[in-house]
Order: C-alpha cells, then structure tokens, then sequence
C-alpha cells in the first residue's frame, strides 16, 4: 500500500514537473493591436494565414482585383469589397481556434484566420 | 433576426457542404474543422506521459492471483432495482418510442437525400456523419449501446415480420440458412472497411443523393441476410454497425445481463453459458423474461477484459476500427499528401494498407510477447485474439478527441437541420434559423483535452491488456513479462494519435 502511495506521489511530481519544464513562458499577456494588409487577387489571398493571439484587436486593410464578399466563418463578419477600394474590417479576437475566410460569392476559400489562445 | 444575418448563416451552411464537395483531396464525410494542431511541447509531454504511465497498472496490480472468473468481478449496480428506474426504462411508451423514432428519422434522412436540395441545407449528411456516426459513437462508448434497441433495420424487419405473422402468411421471415462458422464476422469486417473507405476516400460522400443510395442499398442486404440467416446471426456477424456498436458498448458505463442460464443455451454469443455471464448478449436480453434482466451500472472499459468468446475476424474488426479511426487524421498530415500524392487510387490502397500494417505490428508484439512470457495454452491464435480488445480504448480515445469539437459545433448544425430537412425553405419547429455557437470550447481547452483523452484511453488500454495476460497467464510474473513488448506496441499506437494532433493543417 504504501509502495502504491509513494509510486504515485513520484509519478505525480515528475509529470508535473515535466508540465512546467516543458511548457512555454507564455508571452506578455496584454492584447495587442494587429493591422494586416491582406490583398486579393484572382482569389488568392497572401497572407493565406493571419495569425494572432487571443484578446488581440485585429485590423484588416483589405485590397482586391474582383469584388468579393470577403467572409470570416465563425466570427461570421462579412463584408462586400469592390476593386480599387481598400475596405477595413476590425474585429476583437476573442473566438480561439482556425476560421476559414472565404468569398461568399464564388463560394472559394481565400485563407485562414488562426486565433492562438493566450497561455 | 434580420435578413443579412440570415443569408449569411445559410450561407455558412452551403459553404461548408461545398466545401467538403469541391476538395476531392479531403473527400471524408465532415467539413470544416476549427481545432489548431497541438503545439509541439504539448505533443512531446503527452509522449513523455503515454511512457511513463505505462508502467502504473503494472507497478500498481501486477501481484494479484487471477482466476478465470476474477474478470467478472467488478462493482456492479442493477438500476431494475430502483422502481422508478425501472418504471421508466421498461416502458413501452419509451423504447417503442425510440425505436419509432428511429425508423422516422431514417426514412427523413432518405426521403431528404433523395428529393431535398442538393446542395445546401439537407439534413442528410449532417445527421449521418455528424449526430449519428460521431454523436452516437460517443454515446454508446460513455453511456450505454441503444443500437440493438433503435437499429432501424432491426425494427422494420420486426414489423414485417409481425404483419407476415399476423397475415398468415408465414411463420415468420427468417429463412434459417445455416450460416458458416468458420466465417464469423468477416463479412462485418469487409463492410466496415467498405464504410470507412466512404467515409474517408469516397469523393461523394457528402452529397445526401449519394447518402440516401448507399442507406438503401444496404438496407436490401441487412434484410436479406437477416432473412437468410436469421436476424441475430447476421445482426452479430454481419451487420457492422451492430458489430461495431457492440464493440463500444463493451467499453460503456453499463451493460445488459442475464441472469438465468437456461436463456442462453444455444447462444453462440455468450461466453460458455455459465450463470451469470451474459453480459452485453443482446439476443439474450431480448428473450429473458422481465425479472431475470438486468441493467448495471459498471465501471468503464470492464466489458473489454471479459473472458468472451472472440469469432473469428474478431481481432481483425479491432484493428479495422483502429486503423480506420487513424487513417481519418493521418489524411490530412503533410506527410501523407506529400508522400502518397492524393489520388483515389492511392488513398484506396491506404484504406486497405493501414490496417494490414497494423495488423502486422499487433501480431508481431502479441508473438514476442507470448514468448516473453513462456507461452501459454491455446497458442497464438488465442493471444491474438484475446488481447485485441485491449486496444479499443485507444480507438475511442483518439476518436474522441478527434471529433469532439466537430460534434460540438458541427452538431448545432440539426438544430436549424430538423426544421428545413429537405432545404425547402421550411420552419417546422421555429429553428431553421438556428446559428452555432462557435466559442464552445477554447482551443487552448481543447489541446489539453485531447492529449489527456489520448493518455486516458493509453493507460486504459495497458491496464486491460495487463488484466487479460493475468487471465491468459495465471502468472503475475510471466503476465509482467508478457507486458513489455505490448507497452511498446501501446506506446507506438498512442505517439501515432498524438503526432496526427500536432501535425500542422494543409490544403
């Protein structure tokens, strides 16, 4: 029994040890205010990922050579874009997780919005 | 709710189907996932963990004596004996119900992949792969296994059977072909693997016309082999949903029981017809009278140890399941899209190479461990056989992880689903504008949850196959032995699951 016990206190101490060995120092965890230039053309988008953290204000100056109805899934913000424009869209980063964007009037995928969770 | 937020929410839904139809390269039945692969530390400790607790259930039990029915004993709690419970539990009004329900809801599935819209909102490939492939999947692992009770293919053969009765016309549909026991659930083996190659490689297996073909035809060979060789034999040997939902339901919280003997005679799905041993025989359960049934709550996974008798291509079921669970993730690695080159061909030959390789490796570590450990009566084919139970809580576990998330924000997709089933623009219930909610669960929630769910299922899956070397050996030392290389083996299946999760996402 107390073979068990004390077996149990190691394996405990060491994976929780390892947990903090190996886990990140989390960054700075103040929201930030992240501006991305996105263009558009002919239905690629560059960047194809826009990554940022949690909590994160994000602005996206968005430019496009056909219009597009530039659509964020899950944080389902849309917005119609027309050539020549540079439309701005803002949105508060508080969904975690990978969010495709697309065009909602070809019915493309453009890219990927990831939002990283904080800690 | 106005109109731009309405055309944008069917919109969401269209896209996501085309979505899952315009990609031929990521042709399996689901759409759309919103987990970040797991960062690489988190990866690496899950490993680091898989490895270290490994060797706690063989630190912890290995100097307990088994005997052959130590497997049995486990706490056990009859919810029959709660009057309440078992008021509502047996009530017509309840199971009838479900079974009615059940039929219902097949027929909506069909009739809507048949002549509802194509494209779009049909609630035929949302109910398929989402609420009843991965939502009844999950409850029949952690609840209990309802599929004997609500397979609607059981149900209707039982009401034609009753209306053929009651014509006279015959007694009965069963044809009562002596089925060939040297076959035992092959035939479940080769329709599964058939299902997992819709599900994964089958370009069209979103589209509800597809869904609707396939759900009848299968339905003609159900019927027909539970014709020809009566229902509960080919419910248990070739039916492979109830193979698979059995599969499950031994993992479950609770079981069925009989607990007279005599019911069992001549059932070759019981263990050896000893008293008290029926546990999870659905074709036992369903003729027992009343008071010899039992309902018991138990602890999770017991069901997997049971010295039960293993048909042959039990073992192969198994690792199909496990290689089927994995080859879902492992398509969407870079590795495999830049090695194998997504073609149908390629992938066909995944579908059928994965479970060879893993079949490979099981019994190359079930030989090496029957060695290390002496030997054993029976020989191989029984070690094999025996142990590969051991390995379902892995399936479950990466299943789970996997898809818990799909199903918890894909899922919210029936509720808008059962008000416009066919997408024409109805509103049955007041729901059709439902929108899901996409903040559920955090993705940092979900990298811990996974890797705790693939280190749960791990150490689950090396306790049983410890319990069962017991039960094999009769030898705590030669069973601690006999442990080594499936740790190793264990070990390999669960780094497999975990890397899947920290791959990064391509298109």
């Amino acid at each position: 029994m107390a073979r068990s016990l004390i077996l149990i206190v190691v394996i405990v101490l060491v994976l929780g040890g390892l947990f903090f060995l190996l886990r990140p120092d989390t960054p700075a965890g103040a929201p930030r205010d992240r501006t991305f230039d996105v263009s558009i053309e002919d239905g690629e988008m560059s960047p194809a990922e826009i990554s940022v953290s949690e909590g994160d204000s994000v602005t996206l100056r968005i430019a496009t050579n056909e219009p597009i109805a530039f659509h964020i899934h899950g944080y389902d913000v849309e917005r119609e874009i027309e050539p020549g424009q540079r439309a701005k869209l803002q949105l508060e980063a508080d969904l975690t997780g990978r969010f495709e964007i697309e065009d909602h009037e070809s019915e493309t995928e453009l890219g990927v919005l990831q939002v990283r969770p904080q800690g | 709710m106005n109109a731009q937020a309405r055309r944008v929410a069917a919109a969401a839904v269209a896209f996501s189907l085309i979505l899952a139809d315009a990609r031929p390269a990521l042709a399996h039945g689901f759409g759309p996932t919103y987990d970040i692969p797991i960062p690489l530390w988190l990866y690496l400790y899950g490993a680091a963990a898989a490895v270290v607790l490994a060797f706690v259930p063989l630190a912890l039990f290995s100097r307990k004596e088994r005997d052959a029915d130590a497997a049995y004993r486990y706490p056990r709690f009859d919810l029959f004996r709660v009057p309440l419970f078992r008021a509502l539990l047996t009530s017509r009004l309840l199971t009838g119900g479900l079974r009615l329900l059940s039929v219902a809801l097949f027929f909506v599935v069909v009739i809507a992949g048949l002549i509802g819209l194509q494209s779009g909102f049909n609630i035929a490939p949302t109910f398929v792969w989402v609420t009843w492939w991965v939502g009844l999947s999950f409850f029949t692992a952690f609840v209990g296994n309802l599929w004997p009770l609500v397979n609607p293919w059981t149900v209707i053969f039982d009401w034609v059977e009753g209306v053929v009765r009651r014509l006279s016309l015959r007694d009965g549909l069963e044809l009562g072909q002596p089925y060939p026991e040297t076959l035992g659930i092959w035939p479940a083996v080769g329709l599964y693997l058939v299902f997992v190659w819709t599900e994964n490689v089958f370009s069209g297996s979103y589209v509800p016309r597809n869904i609707a073909l396939f759900a009848l035809a299968y339905t003609l060979m159900t019927l027909y082999g539970m014709a020809f060789f009566g229902k509960e034999t080919w419910l248990r040997h070739g039916e492979a949903f109830s193979v698979y939902f059995g599969l499950l339901g031994k993992f479950a919280p609770t079981e069925v029981r009989v607990k007279d003997p005599s019911v069992c005679l001549g059932c070759d799905g019981c263990d050896d017809n000893a008293a008290g041993r029926c546990v999870n025989c659905y074709a036992c359960f369903s003729h027992a009278a009343p008071e010899e049934r039992e309902l018991n709550l138990r602890p999770p996974a017991v069901g997997l140890a049971l010295s039960e008798k293993v048909p042959p291509g039990g073992a192969a079921f198994v690792i199909v399941v496990l290689a089927g669970v994995t080859f879902d993730g492992l398509l969407e690695t870079p590795l495999w899209l830049e090695i194998v080159r997504l073609t149908p061909v390629t992938q066909t030959l995944g579908v059928i190479l994965l479970p060879l390789l893993f079949s490979g490796l099981y019994l190359g570590f079930v030989e090496l461990s029957r060695m290390l450990g002496g030997g054993g009566e029976g020989g191989f084919g029984r070690f094999a056989a025996a142990y590969a139970f051991s390995l379902v809580p892995i399936a479950i576990a990466y299943q789970m992880a996997h898809y818990y998330t799909y199903l918890l924000i894909q899922g919210q997709m029936i509720f808008s689903l059962v008000s416009d089933p066919l997408g024409w623009g109805w509103n049955l219930f007041g729901t059709a504008n439902f929108e899901p909610y996409y903040g559920i669960v955090g993705a940092g929630f979900v990298w811990y949850s996974q890797v705790g769910l693939i280190v749960a299922g791990h150490v689950i899956a090396v306790y049983l196959a410890h319990s069962i070397s017991l039960r094999l050996l009769r030898d705590p030392g030669r069973a601690f032995r006999s442990q080594l290389p499936l740790l190793v083996l264990m070990v390999l299946y669960t780094i497999t699951s975990l890397w899947i999760l920290a791959q990064p996402i391509v298109k």
